[in-house]
């Protein structure tokens, strides 16, 4: 010490200063600002690349869509052709899952079942997701009075049980439209999902959208001369976009599962279409007296496997899209 | 607070008025006359048909039916079914009974969910996490009612453990299978967010300094890490008690449990207007004034939030 004052420092608490080399400092001065940068889109690519969980939802999903695409691959029967006489019996030599209660072939059934209920799920995804990102960007954005006013809104059609509204819309829509083909009954499912399932996603939107706002990069935009209208659209909607699209993914699932819900409580797709959720309520007579659960299990597992797949894409999407989410 | 608990009242005024005109729109989406179809393929006698035509309101104009609805709703007067029975008479005997099952499906799930989910989050990537994971996954993707039928089969017809239908008394014992059912789902949701935030919680810098001022590891589990993590817990169990009361539209059917959810599946059938919207009503209340006292257990949680 200078002055002569006796030193606080104890042996061994001497102010310890670190080599630059071992600072991040030193990897500041290491960075190569000539690479073009890196988009959060990219990046998150290459992170699901490597993680096995993307790999295996990818590879299940990809499958789903070529089953979809072309069933005929898979199986040479046909879904609609029953022979009562055929009720209930086992497996056999081209039916390698035996026949329902109809006398129906069990496997070619749970393949072409695929088709309705994925696409009940996609497009209930579709339309909810848009509907959702619009309104919560739009409330998060703008605030005040027409926040206060859409978030009203959105409450109220996130207050009524999406199960229950739905009963209560399409329990009117079906009576309408009482011989409805594949594409009618579809949308009509579609709408009374989407009409209750956008509140979830503009809750998620808007709170991503207040979040990104907030951030420096805005700032700037808007210091140069960004009108509010372009800033939304190209700075704050895509870097907002992680958490709705991980949202989306799950709620795949979550549709398709209430699809079949739905036709459970006969209020679905009508029986005709060969749907996974028909061919689970079907057999709930089956599995009541103890017979031939196969009926049951295999619909019922190609439905949960395909939601299985999509839940665990979305986790994988989340990983990679919050990489801080993923370390803790 | 106060000014809080105020506000949020307020908020909710217009959501519930909203809700209900919904619900009453889209029942009149539906083509026919309920009155006619009341009657089925007999004829209906011309003052029989004014008379009901009048005390159902349907003789008004929509807006002024749903105004009329709300009016005697402000005196618990929910109108009559078609079978003449006043709705609240119907309402109060089924509403208990739900209650009571969504109440022991939130117990069963709260308590499991959140056991099972500290177990895995402390023990992240060993087998039980792994597993856990997997089922709540498996859990998540098979669509309840294939639960129902399966355990109502297994642990009630074969094993015979548990009753495998309701009875219009709807004991506890008998109510413990239904319970299972509907708390399955939102089980496997607690479970997964319980994980996240022990995981979260873990290493947070409040746990490193109990852990580092010497408070023994238990201590430190259970009030620093368990304590906290259960915020967001809090939260989905206070919106669950509204989605479980709608998920036993399925669980009571499959049971044949005398509740709400029976009640309203029926009454969407017969589109009988004064019944369906009661119900939805109590829906919509419930998970307002859940959500609302949800927002107010925070503050007990977390002292760090405060209201304005």
């Amino acid at each position: 010490m200078p002055d002569g004052r006796p030193s606080k420092t104890r042996p061994g608490q001497e102010r310890y200063v670190a080599r630059l080399e071992d600072t991040p400092l030193h990897d500041v001065g290491a960075l190569d600002t000539t690479a073009p940068p890196e988009s959060q889109w990219k990046e998150a690519w290459k992170q699901l690349r490597k993680n096995p969980l993307f790999l295996i939802s990818a590879a299940l999903i990809l499958f789903l869509a070529v089953v979809i695409a072309f069933p005929g691959l898979f199986t040479s029967n046909d879904p609609t052709f029953c022979r009562t006489g055929k009720s209930l019996r086992p497996a056999e030599p081209g039916y390698p899952l035996g026949f329902d209660r109809q006398g129906c072939d069990v496997y070619s059934r749970m393949i072409y079942g695929a088709r309705a209920s994925v696409t009940v799920g996609l497009l209930t995804t579709l339309i909810a997701t848009a509907l959702g990102l619009v309104v919560g960007a739009v409330a998060g954005f703008y605030g005040r009075w027409i926040d206060s006013l859409l978030s009203r809104v959105a409450d109220i059609f996130y207050a009524i049980p999406l199960l229950l509204a739905s009963i209560v819309l399409l329990s009117a829509l079906n009576s309408w439209f009482p011989d409805r083909g594949f594409w009618a009954s579809v949308l009509a499912i579609v709408l009374a999902l989407a009409l209750f399932g956008w509140p979830q996603v503009a809750r998620i939107a808007r709170g991503a959208v207040i979040e990104t706002k907030q951030q420096e990069f805005v700032d700037a935009a808007r210091a140069l001369g960004a009108t509010p209208r372009r800033n939304l659209l190209r700075h704050v909607v895509p870097n907002s976009l992680a958490p709705v699209i991980v949202t989306a993914t799950v709620s795949l699932g979550i549709f398709i599962v209430a699809e079949a819900t739905l036709s459970f409580l006969g209020l679905g797709l009508p029986t005709s279409i060969v749907s996974w959720g028909n061919d689970i309520s079907a057999a709930q007579n089956q599995v009541r007296a103890g017979q031939r659960l196969g009926t049951m299990f295999w619909p019922a597992g190609a439905l949960a496997l395909t939601v299985f797949s999509f839940i665990l894409l979305g986790d994988a999407v989340r990983d990679a899209l919050d990489p801080k989410a993923k370390k803790r | 607070m106060w000014w809080y608990v105020g506000k949020r009242l307020l908020q909710a005024i217009p959501v519930i008025l909203g809700a209900t005109f919904l619900i009453y729109m889209m029942v009149f989406l539906r083509p026919g006359d309920p009155i006619v179809a009341l009657f089925g393929d007999k004829p209906v006698p011309e003052g029989t048909y004014q008379a009901l035509r009048e005390q159902y309101h349907f003789d008004q104009p929509k807006i002024v039916q749903w105004l009329l609805f709300l009016k005697g709703a402000v005196t618990l007067d929910f109108g009559t079914s078609f079978s003449g029975q006043p709705v609240i008479d119907l309402v109060q005997r089924a509403f208990p009974v739900t209650i009571k099952l969504a109440l022991m499906a939130l117990v069963i799930e709260a308590v499991l969910g959140v056991a099972a989910g500290f177990y895995a989050g402390m023990r992240r990537g060993k087998l039980f996490d792994s597993t856990m994971l997997v089922v709540s996954l498996l859990v998540i993707a098979v669509p309840i009612f294939v639960f129902g039928f399966v355990l109502q089969l297994i642990v009630g017809i074969k094993l015979g453990a548990l009753p495998a239908l309701v009875s219009s008394q709807a004991t506890f014992r008998e109510l413990l299978l239904p319970a299972i059912v509907l708390g399955l789902v939102s089980f496997a949701y607690v479970l997964r967010l319980t994980r996240t935030s022990v995981i979260e919680n873990l290493t947070a810098d409040h746990v490193r300094t109990a852990r580092a001022k010497g408070l023994p590891d238990g201590q430190v589990n259970r009030r620093h890490v368990l304590r906290n993590s259960l915020i967001p817990v809090v939260t989905f169990l206070g919106a669950d008690l509204g989605g479980l009361m709608a998920g036993a539209v399925v669980t009571e059917g499959i049971f044949n449990v005398p509740g709400v959810g029976n009640l309203a599946f029926d009454a969407i059938r017969r589109g009988e207007t004064p019944t369906i919207v009661s119900v939805v009503t109590i829906m919509v209340l419930v998970y307002v004034l859940t959500s609302l006292a949800v927002d107010l257990l925070y503050a007990w949680l977390d002292p760090r939030i405060r209201y304005a």
